[in-house]
């Protein structure tokens, strides 16, 4: 480090330079792991932090609970099964609400669950689904950015039938949709309005929600409910969470950004220490010639891109929590702080990477080409 | 004592019929507190002599001792660290480190034998002292003039006690005052460290300083002029 740590203070532009480039692309990676965890979440946080280990969907529907009609005695027959803990029905409906007061439209998602059951969701404002009260409804804390308060009414359009409002929740949101909490006999006066939509099945539902006793034991759970029960098919919630509409796509589509990013970031400090060694050439036959290793000269080299790395990181990281603080709570931004950990590390192993073509032309170089020349 | 001993050294460059013969059997031996030049027309062979004293280049054929230990068979990281304890080199211009003081050129060297402490840098500003460079030590060389590099350059070269020093035209880029004050510099370490010295140059002026001339021609040896002294020629 002798060498680095002086190279570093004296040619201070140079290496400022680099720097800067290694932060930005940091912060570019932090920016789009946040807005990959922030889409996630909109897409389907119902899904993502729901205190379910599975989902049952109707057999041949693609997993789309939009489309899934189960009935509901199959939640007891489900709960029977040994290794399931607990199974509680799951209605769902994608809608248009409006709020009386102002007539302003929101659309959302409408989950129907039994209030008394595990799917309940954590109330921080007001109360749970009101069991008297069978038009209660328990709304994501989104709503509160339309306007909507605590004993506000809600038209679900077309069916021109209201809501009151006795309860918010929190990051419960559904195909970017916030979510509706719902009693479940008027959420299938919603669905099933049309006679014969509902298949013929009494008392029907989505999807049933599974929590099992023993993780360990989540697949083989999973074969046995549809072995026993017929005409279903099991999901577990971050495969339902995959396949809703859209999220693989956006996923994708981040991920590929990221890997692309790991990729420049890689060749910008492999092209940039090249070029830095090929002007050094003489210098580095110099120090061979006075009896430098090659592993004295190697340490040096990756001293200075650890250090270079490590700083440009760690203001990279900085910046993004800095842009997370000011950020509007509508943009989909949300930083997991693993993941910021696991892709800082994975910054460094690519800049140390890049260090690697630099490295093999040091040990090339013969202390030979130091004498007999004067440049 | 005799610090370096060259036995018929041969170099061949090259394989077949492109092949060079850079050195033709050469022999010499240098005492310590001897300071050798060596001159020759472009092409004669004295880098390459210069680089197998300076334990940089294996000899096709010969042998070469340095303070009485053969060198003429270890392995490229074990002349390295040889270099590092044994030798010290003066190059042509450009061989201070750029980034690095003068004192840390010096303490760059026992920082590569891991025994930078608190007497290299009493011994590093020790040595700039003695070469005039009082007021110079937190230079960096951008900040020193063609002769103050050179001074340093041998200050850098005297810092791990070496048995022989090696220079390659360390006047190359000097103007002949500078020079010669530069190669005067060089004698008196020489002189009162009683260290082996070998230098390549092509400026005849300078050649007064030195104890021994050595003339190579065609990677023959073909003259040693004794200096100072005893002037008269001797051929082989
Ligand atoms: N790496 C090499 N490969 C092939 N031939 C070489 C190599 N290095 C030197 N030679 C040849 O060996 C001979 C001696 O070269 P050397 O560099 O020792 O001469 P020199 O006396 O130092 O010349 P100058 O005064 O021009 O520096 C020359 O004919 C040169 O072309
Ligand atoms: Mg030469």
């Amino acid at each position: 480090m002798f060498l680095a740590l002086r190279e570093l203070k004296h040619s201070k532009l140079r290496y400022f330079l680099i720097g800067a480039i290694m932060m930005l692309i940091a912060w570019l990676v932090f920016l789009l792991s946040g807005l990959a965890n922030g889409l996630s979440s909109d897409n389907g946080s119902a899904l993502k932090y729901m205190n379910a280990d599975s989902v049952v969907f109707q057999k041949d529907v693609r997993l789309f609970l939009h489309r899934s009609i189960l009935p509901m005695e199959k939640v007891d027959d489900i709960t029977e099964i040994t290794g399931v803990n607990n199974a509680a029905p799951l209605g769902q409906l994608t809608v248009t609400s409006e709020n009386i007061n102002d007539s302003s439209q929101i659309d959302a998602t409408i989950l129907a669950i039994d209030p008394k059951s595990f799917l309940a969701p954590k109330i921080i404002d007001g109360i749970g689904l009101d069991e008297a009260d069978s038009n209660s409804i328990v709304v994501n804390d989104s709503f509160k950015r339309h306007g909507v308060e605590i004993g506000d009414k809600l038209k679900i359009t077309p069916s021109e039938k209201e809501f009151t409002v006795v309860g918010f929740t929190t990051r419960q949101t559904y195909n970017h949709l916030p979510v509706i909490f719902m009693h479940i006999p008027q959420w299938q006066e919603l669905k099933f309005a049309l006679p014969g939509s509902n298949a013929n099945i009494e008392n029907p539902i989505s999807g049933i929600a599974v929590q099992v006793s023993d993780d360990a034991l989540l697949e083989e759970v999973n074969t046995e409910i549809e072995k026993t029960i017929t005409d279903v098919e099991v999901a577990t919630r971050q495969v339902a969470l995959e396949n809703l509409p859209g999220y693989k796509e956006e996923m994708g589509t981040i991920t590929m950004m990221l890997v692309f990013l790991f990729i420049i970031a890689s060749f910008v400090i492999a092209v940039f220490l090249y070029v830095i060694t090929l002007q050094k050439t003489n210098q580095f036959g110099v120090l061979k010639a006075i009896g430098a290793k090659n592993s004295f000269l190697a340490k040096n080299l990756i001293g200075q891109v650890f250090i270079l790395s490590v700083f440009s990181i760690f203001i990279g990281v900085l910046l993004t929590y800095g842009v997370a603080a000011i950020i509007p709570p509508e943009v989909p931004f949300s930083l997991d702080t693993s993941l910021v950990v696991i892709y800082s590390f994975v910054l460094l192993a690519v800049s140390l990477l890049g260090s690697l073509l630099s490295l093999r032309r040091i040990a090339k170089i013969d202390a030979l080409e130091a004498i007999g020349r004067a440049d | 004592m005799i610090k370096l001993q060259m036995d018929n050294i041969s170099k061949v460059y090259g394989k077949g019929n492109t092949s060079v013969l850079a050195l033709d059997s050469v022999s010499l031996q240098v005492k310590a507190g001897e300071f050798v030049a060596i001159v020759g027309p472009s092409g004669s062979g004295k880098t390459t002599f210069l680089s197998i004293a300076g334990a940089l280049l294996q000899p096709t054929e010969g042998r070469i001792l340095i303070d009485e230990k053969d060198i003429s068979n270890l392995s490229p990281a074990k002349l390295a660290a040889f270099r590092l304890k044994n030798l010290g080199f003066i190059l042509q211009s450009s061989n201070l480190v750029p980034y690095l003081t003068a004192k840390d050129q010096l303490l760059l060297i026992t920082e590569m034998a891991g025994t930078r402490n608190k007497e290299a840098n009493v011994k590093a500003i020790h040595l700039l002292e003695s070469l005039g460079l009082k007021e110079r030590i937190n230079h960096y060389p951008e900040s020193l003039s063609g002769g103050e590099k050179q001074r340093v350059a041998i200050a850098r070269a005297l810092m791990n006690d070496p048995e022989i020093i090696l220079a390659d035209e360390p006047t190359a880029s000097l103007d002949s005052n500078r020079g010669r004050e530069v190669v005067e510099m060089l004698a008196r370490e020489v002189k009162t460290r009683n260290k082996a010295a070998v230098m390549v140059t092509h400026d005849e002026r300078m050649l007064d300083v030195c104890d021994r001339i050595v003339r190579i021609e065609d990677g023959k040896i073909k003259e040693i002029v004794l200096s100072k002294e005893d002037r008269t020629l001797v051929n082989i």
